[in-house]
């Protein structure tokens, strides 16, 4: 199933796999490719809250596929400065662009620097999804 | 527990064409496309399930009323040749020890059409009680391929194959019928809510020749099916739509330690019955003196999908737990069904599901959670 997964070069990843884009101070999250096409059919994401603080590795949000119920771990510290609010109408978004229109929230980071350094880059996240396997 | 997994007569045409999953011992399809599609298939046009992996069991004989009458909760006498009903088979406690169709093929002849997971058990159960009676049982399931057509257009796929109007037999009835050149008992019985039937397909064993019959029936009813917007679905859609039809699942809904009577499902269950059944004398005292659970539905009023085991809460008591829930592809929202305390709430009432230590509004409410007048078999043509 890996095979044919699109695995972006400019973005970090997530053990839980998330995807992070710094762009400009702020750091923009979604979840991969690999997690949308394991869940299929997304029916439903709850997001954090705007203005509320989260923890690296710690759970915020929901997504619920017709068969199943998975937490959405941010991937860094900080708070969420914004979220995608157009996922409470159309959560097949995550399924149709998990890079792009499918993004879910937007943190300032508070520990910016080190916490980047625990996440893979595209090449370690392939591998780790062709593990898992 | 590592038996190796079953497989239908149709499981080469789904490995190529679907998502296989475990499913109670059988490798089937959870969805070929999107279980949203498939199920709006079945809502819409036709939707066509295997459903091979459920076991079916042919009794036999002289007493084979009477045995079936001990052994299930519905009124088997009346049940015309034919016929077919909705039971239950009863532990000594009243609890549902397997949920089934009943339909009788003959004077003397019926046909129990059960889950896969209970299967083994029943099998069990009908050897175990069958010794006192003049009654041959004879686990037919991998000798038959069984194939459910279900949706408001599935009466109209099956007789452009038929050649004949099948929708003039009656909704619960199973007729011995030729579909191009096959041997199928039609049942007008299902699982989603919607019209349809449930197809026996005769002479079909898991050999290389049965296989070869049997996917060579399933392409033929979704190459006819095409123009009736049918299409192939799994379990997945399965599922969905019988949880929207507000149907119990086994094992979620139902078990050992509830009874039909708990569960809300009236009509499986008779008293004035002749001989009784196992678990007759507690179903009754049950009914008599009041059940300490009923089973209820509820729609999502806050954002939210409720799953299994969820707390209910009304007015921040407890008061129960979900069975099962989900996002309703039809109505796009959370619904679900639970069991709670008797007497606590009625329809329309408000109560709260504990969504991951979040508390979500819902209300409870009738099953189908669908309209009746726009969707399912009694729906306004």
């Amino acid at each position: 199933m890996t095979e044919g997964t699109n695995v972006p070069e400019d973005l970090k990843y997530s053990k839980d796999h998330e995807w992070v884009r710094v762009e400009g101070g702020l750091v923009v999250v979604g979840i991969t490719d690999y997690a949308q096409h394991s869940l299929h059919e997304i029916t439903f994401v709850e997001l954090p809250e705007t203005g509320s603080s989260v923890e690296a590795d710690t759970e915020c949000g929901l997504v619920e596929s017709m068969k199943a119920s998975s937490d959405i771990f941010s991937p860094l510290s900080g708070n969420i400065v914004e979220i995608n609010s157009n996922l409470e109408d159309a959560p097949e978004l995550v399924n149709e662009e998990p890079y792009g229109k499918g993004w879910m929230f937007k943190i300032k980071p508070s520990n910016l620097e080190a916490e980047m350094s625990t996440l893979m880059d595209a090449k370690t996240y392939s591998e780790f999804i062709a593990s898992a396997e | 527990m590592n038996a190796p997994f079953k497989r239908t007569q149709l499981y080469d045409w789904h490995k190529k064409h679907g998502d296989i999953v475990p499913f109670s011992g059988w490798e089937m399809p959870v969805r070929y496309t999107d279980i949203r599609e498939e199920h709006m298939a079945v809502r819409k046009g036709v939707g066509i399930f295997d459903t091979s992996h459920m076991s079916r069991f042919f009794t036999k004989g002289p007493q084979a009323l009477e045995f079936l009458q001990t052994m299930t909760s519905n009124n088997v006498r009346k049940l015309e040749v034919n016929g077919g009903h909705y039971t239950t088979c009863l532990n000594e406690h009243g609890g549902i020890h397997d949920d089934l169709m009943l339909y009788r093929i003959d004077e003397h002849e019926y046909i129990w059409v059960t889950n896969a997971a209970n299967g083994p058990k029943i099998s069990d159960h009908l050897k175990k009680h069958s010794g006192e009676f003049d009654v041959k049982v004879e686990d037919r399931t991998n000798e038959i391929t069984m194939i459910a057509v279900q949706g408001p257009k599935a009466m109209a796929l099956l007789s452009t194959i038929a050649g004949r109007d099948l929708a003039e037999f009656n909704r619960f009835t199973c007729n011995l019928v030729n579909l191009s050149g096959n041997r199928v008992y039609v049942c007008r019985t299902g699982y989603t809510g919607e019209d349809g039937a449930e197809l026996l397909l005769l002479d079909t064993p898991c050999s290389d020749e049965g296989k070869r019959r049997a996917i060579a029936f399933w392409k033929l009813l979704l190459e006819q099916g095409q123009k009736f917007g049918a299409k192939p679905c799994g379990l997945g859609a399965r599922d969905s739509t019988r949880l929207e039809a507000g149907l119990v699942l086994y094992g979620n809904d139902i078990d050992e330690q509830t009874s039909p009577i708990e569960a809300r499902i009236p009509y499986a269950v008779k008293f004035k019955v002749d001989p009784h059944y196992i678990g007759y004398d507690k179903l009754k005292r049950q009914k008599e003196e009041g059940v300490t659970k009923t089973r209820i539905g509820f729609v999502m009023i806050d954002r939210g999908v409720p799953r299994d085991a969820y707390p209910i809460l009304l007015k921040g008591e407890s008061i129960g737990r979900v069975s099962s829930g989900m996002m309703s592809p039809l109505l796009r929202n959370g619904i679900g069904l639970a069991y709670v305390k008797p007497g606590v709430v009625e329809e329309d009432d408000t109560i709260e599901v504990d969504i991951k230590g979040r508390l979500r509004k819902a209300r409870v409410t009738k099953w189908p959670f669908y309209d009746p007048e726009k969707y399912g078999s009694a729906r306004s043509q």
